[in-house]
């Protein structure tokens, strides 16, 4: 209850008491150095590394994104993977340039272009979904997600005739690392987002709305259209991952997102969000990162391990395993997420001293865990 | 310029559609009802019902033709291990994840449904057997034709009869079950209030065991019969991807709260799945459909039913 209090004040717990000396904010930098090697460095070292790292970028994006929504708002969606989709297409629709290489105008018009359409489509759905009370909005969303996919992104008309729309990147991030670091710039951009809704008066509102509906409506918060930001803003992110994913693998291909690939994209971005910590940014990021890495640290692993047979012909289901485990164990014991765990090194990073007990523990963790009830 | 319409025939028109139809829709039919039953004992959606009906599946599929140190066992002992699998696997499922988040949101519940999908999708995935199951059907197995009638000259498979009759069956067991049994009462006054349920002496725990066993059984039965060629064959995933969220629109649309309901909206969405699919040259303007019509269907329909009225066709509330 005392979580909840604090988190309609100005979301900065205990700002007095950031003291770090010099030293400390030595010790921190170089602490944090192995940090910087593993997100810049190291995936400069080959092409492998740098797609993955990439895709690893998007799906931060994603999970931001369900942030916003499942984290501050509260409403569970099933569809996010439409989003990532319609922002893919319409990048690579928008930028459509054949073989040839875009002009940088072309391309942020092609991105501005993602996140506006993902926008709009999260507002139609919103403007549906939010009419429909309860559990209810998982299965619209769900259904959301699959029609999307199946009915839009097959047009052939906006998938190439079926054979993938290019989209190729303008020359100056034409080379994967440097893509990787436009990638990493828009991972900032969602971050900042991210922040400022959290310490807006719109963050405050939506967690208000999260937390007890008619007690935030009492203080006049406009529940709708709160709530549709909520889904506007988490559309938009999404859009701007699908636009960062449309450059990435060169081409929007219908079949990312379609059936099975989409099922299971959707399931994952839930379960990314969930493991990560709900409302927890760099929980969430990590969990993110990982989900994106498994298959491809699993099939090192299987390698150097002679489980390479296994490992190709259960690929899909591992990740799902992994998963399933790591989400059923963060609801069952540890409602906080990876955020809760990383907590006291996250405060310590950001001048805090270093505490294993922390006072202000999450309003949205508090709030899975059962204090109140999480609409959805 | 649209093509010419075609003459309109009652077999490929009406009576063809109208067969899929009921045979698809008992299908959905057969997975809402477990939905429908947890739905209104827990309050629930449960994702991982497709996959309990998965399991009935492969575990019957891999004692009938019996690999590696598995025994070949006759048919009808290998689907009642089938079911069996599938109750257990809920029973467990209850034991090891619902029962410590009994007290918590039900949006992390069906979460955690969620993830137990994932995870029986994973561990099917990974079992040493071959990853499509395809049960042999009862005419297989008594050798005989493949057929019971025909209706004008349209073929009446005896697999999608079966499923027919087991959702007609299991819909009037259920709904007995809930109407005049104690048990079948006790589940209700839990889903009600479960503190006044536990003062008047109903175990609480052994309630929600029960249920997830029916649910599980359920599951299983539906697994059986939809995994008979030719429209059926399981893989891991499969029904939850492709079947469950129908057979959700479909029990939203009989009323999530009626187990009747369940057999109602499952034909009824199994009806407009097939009529969207259909062949609709006949009529001037339509012969270019879209695709995934079908899909847009029954997306269609499930918005409408939760907004102009949420508790279904035969559902009591929302």
């Amino acid at each position: 209850m005392a979580a909840q209090t604090e988190l309609l004040g100005h979301y900065d717990p205990g700002a007095a008491d950031r003291r770090a000396s010099a030293v400390g904010w030595l010790a921190r930098a170089v602490a944090f150095a192995p940090v910087l090697l593993l997100v810049l460095v190291l995936p400069a070292h080959s092409g492998d590394w740098t797609n993955d790292a990439i895709f690893a970028a998007i799906y931060a994006m994603v999970g931001l994104s369900m942030n916003v929504l499942v984290g501050y708002t509260g409403q569970i969606s099933l569809g996010q993977q439409a989003f990532l989709g319609i922002g893919a297409l319409t990048a690579a629709n928008v930028v459509h340039t054949g073989t040839n290489v875009p002009d940088p105008f072309t391309f942020a018009l092609g991105m501005v272009a993602a996140i506006a359409v993902s926008a709009g489509g999260a507002l139609v759905l919103g403007a549906v979904a939010l009419r429909i009370r309860g559990l209810y909005l998982a299965l619209v969303t769900l259904v959301f997600g699959s029609v999307t996919a199946d009915a839009i992104f097959t047009i052939p008309a906006l998938n190439g005739n079926d054979a993938g729309v290019s989209a190729y990147r303008p020359s100056a991030i034409t080379p994967d690392y440097s893509y990787y670091l436009f990638a990493l710039a828009m991972v900032g951009v969602c971050v900042y987002v991210d922040v400022w809704i959290r310490r807006s008066k719109v963050g405050r509102g939506l967690i208000a709305l999260r937390d007890n509906e008619l007690v935030a409506s009492a203080y006049g918060i406009n529940v709708l259209s709160y709530k549709l930001l909520g889904f506007v803003l988490s559309g938009a992110m999404a859009g701007l991952a699908g636009g960062v994913f449309a450059f990435w693998s060169q081409e929007f291909s219908d079949k990312d997102f379609t059936a099975a690939a989409g099922f299971n994209k959707a399931l994952i971005f839930v379960v990314m969000v969930v493991v990560g910590g709900l409302g927890n940014r760099a929980g969430v990021i990590a969990a993110a990162a990982f989900f994106a890495l498994v298959d491809p640290l699993f099939a090192g692993i299987a390698h150097h391990t002679g489980w390479l047979d296994f490992y190709t012909n259960h690929k899909a289901y591992i990740s799902n395993v992994i998963g399933a485990v790591l989400l059923l164990q963060t609801v069952i014991f540890n409602p906080g997420g990876l955020g809760q765990v990383l907590r006291p090194f996250t405060k310590w990073f950001a001048g805090h001293r270093f505490s294993m007990h922390d006072e202000h523990g999450d309003a949205a963790a508090a709030a899975l865990a059962g204090s109140s009830d999480v609409r959805a | 310029m649209h093509e010419l319409a075609t003459a309109f025939s009652t077999q490929s028109n009406l009576l063809t559609p109208i067969i899929t139809g009921i045979a698809n829709g008992s299908a959905y039919g057969l997975l809402g009802l477990g939905l429908v039953l947890l739905y209104k004992s827990n309050r629930i959606f449960n994702f991982a019902q497709g996959e309990f009906a998965t399991i009935a599946a492969i575990v019957a599929y891999v004692f009938d033709h019996g690999t590696g140190f598995v025994p070949k066992l006759p048919y009808f002992v290998a689907i009642a291990l089938g079911i069996l699998a599938a109750t257990l696997t809920a029973m467990a499922t209850e034991r090891l994840v619902i029962r410590p988040l009994f007290h918590r949101p039900r949006v992390v519940l069906v979460v955690a449904t969620i993830g137990v999908a994932l995870f029986l999708i994973g561990v099917e995935g990974m079992l040493p057997y071959p990853q499509t199951a395809s049960l042999r059907t009862i005419s297989d197995v008594l050798n005989v034709q493949s057929y019971v009638f025909r209706v004008d000259n349209v073929v009446v498979l005896d697999q999608d009869l079966a499923k027919f009759l087991a959702l007609v069956l299991l819909a009037i067991a259920a709904f007995l079950f809930f109407r005049y049994t104690p048990t079948g009462t006790a589940i209700l006054a839990v889903s009600q209030d479960a503190t006044a349920a536990r003062v008047v002496g109903i175990s609480v725990e052994r309630i929600s065991m029960t249920t997830w066993a029916i649910a599980g059984l359920l599951g299983g039965v539906a697994g059986v019969l939809l995994a008979v060629p030719p429209s059926g064959s399981v893989t891991p995933g499969s029904l939850t991807g492709l079947t469950l969220t129908v057979a959700f629109s479909a029990a939203v649309l009989g009323g999530m709260t009626s187990l009747p309901g369940a057999f109602v909206g499952g034909l009824g969405i199994g009806l407009i799945e097939s009529f969207a699919n259909a062949d609709h040259s006949f009529v001037p303007g339509l012969n270019s459909l879209p695709t995934a019509q079908a899909e847009v269907a029954v997306a269609v329909v499930l918005l409408v039913v939760l907004l102009v009225r949420p508790r279904g066709l035969l559902g009591k509330e929302a």
